[in-house]
């Protein structure tokens, strides 16, 4: 009976490792994309930014998603000077329209303003839009497993397309194999793939309506020796949004 | 060979001390003069090696370029009251003059032309009397020679008023071409709020970089000055049309004055005549100016200014050295003196001691001045080494002179005995570890190749000094005594006392039996003591080798914080305009760059003049069809105050987008404009304007139109002389830029490149920027680059110094002991005990720096004495006297590494931190090897002596 034991379980084991071993590339990123990209999302989340005289500035703010993170909506809570100051991104950040509820004005800012900082976080427009990004703009290479912040992963390189407007070359992967969530990923300069600019490194992983969520999320940006610390306080998968939530109206609200 | 010439000179210092007292100090006063000569360099780049490319190119900047040597007055207090500061301080600096070599001069010019004469009267060579007067020309140009060519703190915006808009950035230029459209307050303001919202409201990226920041800093700086100046007209309140003008000019071109982010500091730079090269200019530079400012400040009690820049920091750099090196010595002396007073229970033979030690680094500093001609900031120190390691010297002979002394032998018996029993084992010490220093030589940095030398060269003197003048000295003094003794008491015999240290001899009888608990303890030891080393770590950050407490550095730092100025930086020389144009263009690309500052700037290539003269069109046109009307009517008022509100809008959205994105320059500007919305009582200066308006209409209406024919005037003439389309040349620009961006021949430029961030707390960014500069170019230089190389070139010449030096230490004991296991056995207590002091190192939390690394290959030169002495009195005595041993030479040794430690610990006092961390450093790898000496050497001895190894 022993032997039986063994038997089915080294059989499962195999059966695990040529599983994993026959995932290509394309394979993998596909279903990080689907992980990142859940239909709609709200989330709750504190995050530190530093501001240019050093000092931390921490923001709570609450966000909506809807479309596979098409739409975005960025509404803050706290501190009590930023309270209902809202950022809506569309098209994958390629719009992005902002609520300044001290004078109650909508203003749209220039498109390309997503590749830059979001609010002097260690974030872009462009790492926070959400969308396919991962699967239309880069194409994937498994490289050799590997064991990253303890635990089994895959490891990627997506190499930018051509003719592809996006701020990084290269991106380097490191995807957890029990339920791929990419447990950190090292962005490339734009104009040097040799050149190592941000690494974002996603702990505390919890399961959510059935989709594994990093809960702490970090951006260390190696320019500027500055680091930007997210933690989601709430978050909910797969909720009913209505679109007018996603226009300048339901920004105002 | 060695024994007669010991024994002749015991002879000829007995016979006649005071022929070679008199010729010691013939050599003292020439070497002593010699000495005086010396000086002191701070700089990085003369610790490299001279043929480096970076030290070559750093070497041409501050040759060719005035501005890369400067002093820069820091003033302090309310704005108005600073700029007065300012503007009276600034004329009284171009008048300082040095006379100090005016004599000199003088003679030397009578010199040549008595010269000149004669050789017109013999009718020689036409060609030699042209030079002598070119020699004439440049000494009556030093004569009352003016220190300073100009003062910066005030923007030349002459040069401005005409090219403004050619400086302009054509995507810029598009954007705020149209505020400079219309004279009108209400055209005006509504130019400015399209502007904005296009500008800083509609693109997010405009406030996220450094120099987006300054110039929406600038920009709302413009704006409150126009505001305050429109209150004042709304008030109805007298104002002269050159403040009206001021206002316009402000809104146009920005703050002229150099003053601080909160208007609470201004800076002033003095570039001078000379460079940093010029000893004597540079401190006579310094300290004029500090008197100016001084003698000023008496007259304006309300504000604070102090001198900082490069020839300031050299200057008190040098200064407050030679005083820290000075009280470091004295302290190192007075302990010393203390403890050989204490240990030898006699206070003469130590104070000759030190007084042949004094006389021996007066030899040394002398022949270092022939060697290396001036000290480094390694070198600098010398005196406290060389007094640490040559008190051991002394400590030696007089021991045994005195011991010969006390047990009745003549002096010249005793002098004889001493030198063929301790002077042997002198030399042999002084030249071993001589030796290792001077391997030194092989090094390629220039730093660690002068520490080698210097302190070679010192050891050898203190060595002569205690050969030659301290046995003179003992001669001379026990004639005295001789003679006094016969006189009071005859002929009575001392007593010996017996001043070993019988403690030092019962441990090590103890340790030596017990040799199996003592090995393995002592693994133990080693075991964690060399596991703490391998986790100590590496302190890149420069600033922390800084001296604390100096004006100069102090006012440093108070620039950083209210300039944000990034005081370090790289430099690219490039050969033309051009090519200047590109590798700034090059460095702006990098992200480890924040902003580059080059002559592009102000010179912009022929092909992007051209793009920008249609838009600069425009506003020609525009501007001169629009005229400045008479009065400001209430249909303008209404739009002056709809554009008024919507002017407070735009700012505050601007605050609300500058807070989010932690831009706090601008949110801190913002605030003070349209108040904090964290504090319901601070004001709002658009709305006090709002208000005002609002409680008098009529009156309001009339200053208005009053402001607006004034500043609409002149506004307009403004504009339209700012918007030339004339080509700017090199040969237009004003004499201050062309010389903070070209050297005096003007076919070099300078490319100043500012870092994304603090490289010295950054270690990565640090390497990431030079890679990227090199990258760029070769010729990148600057702190940042020689730092980098600095630290690599040290790297490996510290390894291949230690390497050699052990070669060298076991080479010279194998010659001495003539056996390689002895010499084998001297060397184990020294690499236990290079363990430890790292071990121990991290222990006390301390780091390893430029300077404490240096003292890694120093300590195998030092810390081999402790078992060499050891070794050889084993080998004297014999087996069995393991208590004898360490009861004499362990005393010997404890006294020789106390007086180390406390040479080498006065350092932990000095202001200057990359020395006291050099000292301490040294005071503990000194302590740890006696250490491993008088505990792990016993044990090994042990088990020779009782396994008949």
């Amino acid at each position: 009976m022993k032997s039986i034991i063994i038997s089915w379980l080294v059989i499962l084991l195999l059966a695990t490792v040529s599983f994993s071993q026959q995932l290509s590339g394309e394979d993998i990123i596909q279903k990080v994309n689907e992980l990142f990209n859940p239909q709609t999302s709200y989330g709750k989340a504190m995050m530190t930014i530093v501001t240019t005289s050093g000092s931390n500035r921490t923001f709570v703010y609450e966000s909506w998603s809807k479309d596979k993170g098409e739409k975005n909506l960025v509404r803050y809570l706290e501190p009590s000077r930023v309270k209902d100051q809202a950022t809506l991104m569309l098209n994958h950040a390629d719009d992005i329209w902002m609520y300044f509820p001290r004078t109650q004005r909508v203003r749209k800012l220039a498109t390309h303003a997503k590749k830059q900082k979001m609010q002097g976080s260690d974030f872009s427009y462009e790492d926070m839009g959400g969308g396919d990004v991962f699967i239309t703009d880069f194409s994937p290479k498994r490289l050799e497993d590997e064991k990253m912040e303890d635990h089994d992963c895959y490891k990627l390189e997506l190499t930018r397309k051509p003719n592809v407007d996006i701020s990084y070359s290269r991106l380097i992967m490191w995807i957890i194999k029990e339920n791929f969530v990419p447990i950190v990923i090292d962005y490339y300069d734009e104009d040097d793939p040799d050149l190592s600019e941000k690494r974002l490194v996603q702990s505390d992983i919890r399961t959510i309506d059935n989709i594994p969520t990093a809960m702490k999320v970090v951006m260390y940006n190696k320019n500027d020796n500055t680091q930007t610390e997210i933690e989601l306080l709430e978050v909910k998968y797969n909720i009913p949004l209505d679109d007018e939530m996603f226009t300048e109206r339901g920004l105002k609200k | 060979m060695r024994e007669t010439i010991l024994k002749k000179l015991a002879h000829w210092h007995a016979a006649h001390p005071w022929r070679v007292l008199l010729m010691v100090i013939i050599a003292t006063v020439i070497l002593g003069g010699l000495a005086s000569r010396l000086s002191i360099t701070m700089q990085t780049s003369d610790l490299l090696p001279e043929g480096d490319s970076k030290v070559i190119q750093f070497n041409k900047i501050i040759d060719e370029f005035a501005t890369a040597t400067n002093l820069t007055v820091v003033v302090q207090g309310h704005e108005e009251r600073i700029k007065e500061f300012a503007d009276e301080l600034a004329p009284h600096i171009l008048e300082l003059r040095d006379n100090s070599q005016n004599e000199s001069n003088k003679e030397e010019i009578d010199n040549l032309q008595e010269r000149i004469e004669k050789l017109r009267s013999n009718g020689d060579d036409e060609l030699e009397i042209t030079e002598l007067e070119s020699e004439i020309n440049a000494l009556q140009s030093r004569i009352d020679r003016k220190l300073f060519q100009h003062v910066d703190y005030k923007a030349e915006i002459g040069f401005l008023k005409n090219h403004m808009l050619m400086l302009v950035k054509e995507d810029d230029l598009k954007n705020i071409k149209d505020v400079f459209m219309d004279p009108n307050l209400s055209g005006l303001l509504t130019n400015y709020n399209n502007s904005m919202e296009k500008e800083y409201v509609g693109q997010e990226e405009s406030i996220s970089t450094r120099e987006k920041e300054d110039g929406a800093w600038a920009f709302l700086d413009g704006i409150q000055n126009l505001v305050f100046s429109v209150q004042s007209v709304v008030r109805r309140e007298n104002i002269p049309e050159e403040e009206i003008q001021r206002a316009a000019d402000k809104l146009l071109f920005g703050e002229p004055y150099m003053l601080s982010y909160d208007k609470k500091a201004l800076v002033m730079i003095a570039i001078p005549n000379f460079t940093i090269m010029d000893r004597d200019l540079l401190n006579i530079a310094a300290v004029s100016v500090q008197e100016l400012v001084d003698e000023q400040l008496k007259k304006y009690p309300d504000i604070t200014a102090g001198i900082s820049g490069s020839i300031a920091r050299e200057h008190d750099e040098e200064t407050y050295s030679k005083e820290a090196i000075g009280s470091s010595t004295l302290i190192a002396l007075i302990v010393i003196l203390i403890l050989l007073m204490l240990s030898f229970r006699m206070w003469v033979s130590p104070f000759l001691a030190l007084l042949t030690l004094i006389v021996g680094v007066v030899w040394a500093l002398g022949a270092s001045w022939i060697a290396v001609g001036q000290l480094n900031m390694v070198t600098s120190m010398m005196s406290v080494i060389i007094l640490g390691l040559g008190i051991d010297f002394a400590i030696h002979l007089i021991s045994g002179f005195t011991e010969r002394r006390a047990a009745g032998e003549s002096i010249l018996d005793a002098l004889e005995n001493t030198y063929l029993k301790s002077g042997k084992g002198i030399i042999t010490g002084a030249a071993t570890t001589a030796c290792a220093f001077l391997s030194l030589i092989i090094s390629q940095a220039r730093g660690m190749r002068e520490l080698g030398i210097v302190i070679g060269i010192g050891l050898i003197s203190i060595l002569l000094a205690t050969m030659f003048f301290l046995p003179v000295m003992l001669v001379l003094r026990e004639r005295i005594v001789d003679r006094k003794r016969e006189a009071k008491i005859g002929k009575k015999r001392f007593v010996q006392r017996d001043i070993s240290f019988q403690f030092l001899g019962r441990v090590g009888e103890t340790l030596s039996k017990r040799y199996v608990f003592t090995i393995i303890a002592s693994c133990i030891v080693t075991i964690v003591l060399v596991w703490s080393a391998l986790k100590i770590t590496y302190d890149h950050n420069y600033m922390n080798l800084e001296p604390e407490g100096l004006t100069s550095i102090a006012l440093m730092d108070t620039v950083l914080e209210k300039f944000d100025l990034n005081i370090e930086y790289g430099l690219i020389l490039a050969d033309n305009v051009e090519e200047s144009r590109e590798f700034s263009k090059q460095c702006r690309e990098l992200s480890s760059v924040a902003l580059t500052d080059d002559i592009s700037l102000y010179l912009p290539s022929p092909e992007e003049q051209n793009k920008r003269i249609p838009h600069i069109q425009d506003v020609r046109r525009k501007i001169q069809s629009t005229p400045v009307k008479r009065t400001v009517s209430p249909a303008e008022l209404n739009t002056i105050n709809n554009e008024i509100d919507r002017l407070e809008m735009n700012i505050m959205e601007m605050q609300d987008m500058a807070f989010l994105g932690g831009q706090d320059k601008v949110d801190n500007k913002c605030k003070e404009i349209v108040g904090d919305p964290d504090n319901p009582d601070s004001g709002n200066i658009i709305r006090d304007l709002r208000e005002l308006i609002e409680s008098d209409v009529l009156k309001a209406q009339k200053g208005l139109s009053e402001f607006q024919q004034n500043f609409g005037r002149y506004f307009k003439d403004a504009v339209i002389k700012m918007s030339s389309i004339e080509q700017i040349e090199l040969e237009e620009l004003p004499i201050t830029i062309l010389d903070r961006y070209s050297n005096r021949s003007r076919n070099r430029f300078i490319v100043t490149v500012y870092p994304a961030g603090n490289l010295w707390e950054h270690k990565e960014l640090l390497d990431r920027f030079v890679d990227d500069m090199d990258r760029v170019t070769e010729k990148a230089t600057g702190s940042p680059s020689l730092t980098v190389a600095l630290v690599r070139i040290f790297a490996r010449d510290g390894r291949n110094a230690i390497l050699l030096t052990l070669f060298i230490v076991f080479l010279l004991l194998w010659l001495d002991f003539r056996n390689p296991r002895h010499a084998l056995m001297a060397m184990i207590p020294l690499a236990c005990g290079v363990f430890w002091m790292v071990g121990a190192m991290r222990l006390f939390n301390m780091q390893f720096n430029m300077m404490s690394l240096m003292g890694l290959p120093l300590i195998i030169g030092i810390g081999i004495d402790d078992g060499v002495h050891v070794i050889h009195r084993w080998l004297n005595e014999g087996t069995g006297k393991i208590r004898t041993v360490f009861s004499s030479t362990g005393k010997a040794i404890f006294l020789t590494s106390l007086t180390t430690m406390f040479a080498f610990g006065s350092l932990g006092f000095s202001i200057f931190r990359g020395w006291a961390s050099f000292g301490i450093s040294l005071a503990i790898g000194v302590g740890t090897c006696f250490l491993t000496t008088v505990i792990i050497l016993p044990g090994i001895i042990g088990i020779i002596e009782r396994k008949k190894i």
